[in-house]
């Protein structure tokens, strides 16, 4: 049933109507199910461990690396990759480059839902979860502290990409009132959320700076909150490209005309992605000559640092530009993934591989750790889906502007 | 390992300005390049 208001529903009608929605539409057993149901079973099973028997009972988190992989990866990735939703709501809403507002809202979802889903890793690493709440309500908490930053910004961001949201939820209720206030209220959420996000982008590259010492010296500078907000540009923009290129081939079925169009837009993605991709690397470049690191070149660490510069920033630079230029719609998809690939690497690098780098004790995460990280991707697959099949986010709502 | 390394700015000065430089040109032949369709052959 496609929500097609042409009068205000009551309340009492949109609550029958959103449970009436909770039904699966589709078949059960495709192939993204049959894959997704034992992760996310075996998942429930590892955190009723995690959470009757502790975070070492699963992890091989210790006191010599107390962030592991759900930190490393789920969320400070992670919230990088979910960069595309304020860089697109920005262009749209206050550049006004109208022809990306096709994919606003599919964008906005993706990033709302990886922020609940990252906030979510959050919080099965926190040894005491329940104390997750108490930057919220200041109780013994350092308000000087980066981190106490970090999570009021996430916070406040998530609430902010709801917002940005919630029009396509009231299209669906056929909640025609509070559609129009919502709407009345976007730009000014996306100014605020813009705000937010830059900050936290740049909060998370903060919060190893304490680390000093820590973290191998081609990997540490002072720089890293500017280079984590520079990075999440073109992280973001390459993930919305692979991200559409994808939703556009499974969900063809539930996209109007308008919203099909998205190999159009690819290129000018792109053109973004190049050129905030070529800033960062010659930021990357300033700083490896100020802090005189020819002498670190040559060992593995080197190695690793020219194949995160040379092979997964640069390359996919000219890869982006090649595939602008000559119009070539697969050379620029794969320049979003090996940029997607560097920017994992490059946030892996800082907070796990190049960790402690001088230890001789060396972090692995378990088995467990990865599947919890499957299961997290996977149910917000499964929420996305059903969000999309669903609302008007591919398409637009039939009775409304 | 926490010590304090002694940095001299001045040192690589010249350096940076000149990869200062050649990011500015650089940028504006990618900027060209990216904005010029390639000719069909």
């Amino acid at each position: 049933m496609i929500a097609n208001p042409t009068a205000e529903r009551r309340p009492l009608d949109m609550l029958r109507f959103a449970l009436s929605e909770l039904k699966p539409r589709a078949p059960f057993l495709t192939p993204f199910n049959v894959i997704s149901i034992p992760i996310i079973l075996v998942g429930l099973v590892i955190l009723a461990i995690r959470f009757t028997q502790g975070l070492g009972s699963v992890t091989n988190l210790n006191q010599e690396f107390p962030w592991g992989f759900w930190i490393g990866f789920d969320v400070v990735t992670g919230v990088a990759l979910a960069g595309g939703a304020y860089v697109i709501t920005f262009v749209v809403y206050v550049l006004k480059v109208e022809r990306y507002h096709p994919i606003v809202r599919v964008t906005v979802l993706n990033g709302f839902l990886a922020y609940v889903f990252y906030a979510g890793g959050l919080f099965l690493d926190l040894g005491k979860p329940w104390h997750i709440i108490n930057p919220m309500i200041g109780n013994s908490f350092g308000y000087n502290s980066v981190l106490f930053l970090v999570a009021w910004h996430f916070v406040l961001y998530m609430i902010a990409e709801l917002i940005e949201f919630s029009p396509a939820i009231a299209e669906w209720l056929g909640a025609r009132r509070m559609r129009a206030f919502l709407q009345s209220v976007t730009v000014g959420t996306v100014i605020a959320g813009f705000t937010i996000s830059t900050l936290h982008q740049a909060g998370l590259g903060a919060l190893f700076l304490m680390a000093k010492g820590k973290i191998h010296p081609l990997w540490y500078t002072e720089f890293m909150p500017v280079l984590f907000f520079v990075s999440s540009i073109f992280a973001g923009i390459s993930m919305v490209i692979v991200e559409g290129t994808l939703s556009h081939r499974v969900l063809k079925d539930h996209m109007d005309a308008e919203h099909g169009e998205f190999d159009k837009l690819i290129f000018g993605l792109a053109r973004g992605a190049a050129l905030s991709m070529f800033a960062y690397y010659f930021f990357k470049a300033l700083i490896f000559i100020h802090e005189h690191h020819w002498n670190l070149m040559g060992d593995r660490w080197g190695n690793l640092y020219l194949l995160e510069i040379l092979g997964l920033t640069l390359a996919p630079c000219f890869m982006f530009a090649y595939g602008i230029r000559n119009r070539s719609l697969g050379v620029v998809r794969w320049a979003a993934l090996l940029a997607i690939i560097g920017v994992i690497l490059n946030r892996l690098n800082i907070s796990l591989i190049a960790f402690n780098w001088f230890s001789p004790n060396h972090y692995y995460p378990s088995w467990q750790e990865v599947w919890i990280t499957a299961m997290i991707i996977s149910c917000e697959i499964w929420v996305f889906r059903w969000v999309v099949t669903r609302m008007p986010v591919l398409r637009k709502a039939t009775g409304f502007d | 390992m926490e010590s304090y390394t002694y940095v001299n700015i001045f040192e690589t000065k010249g350096l940076e300005n000149l990869l200062v430089l050649s990011f500015l040109v650089m940028l504006v032949f990618l900027v060209r390049y990216i904005n010029r369709p390639a000719k069909k052959r």
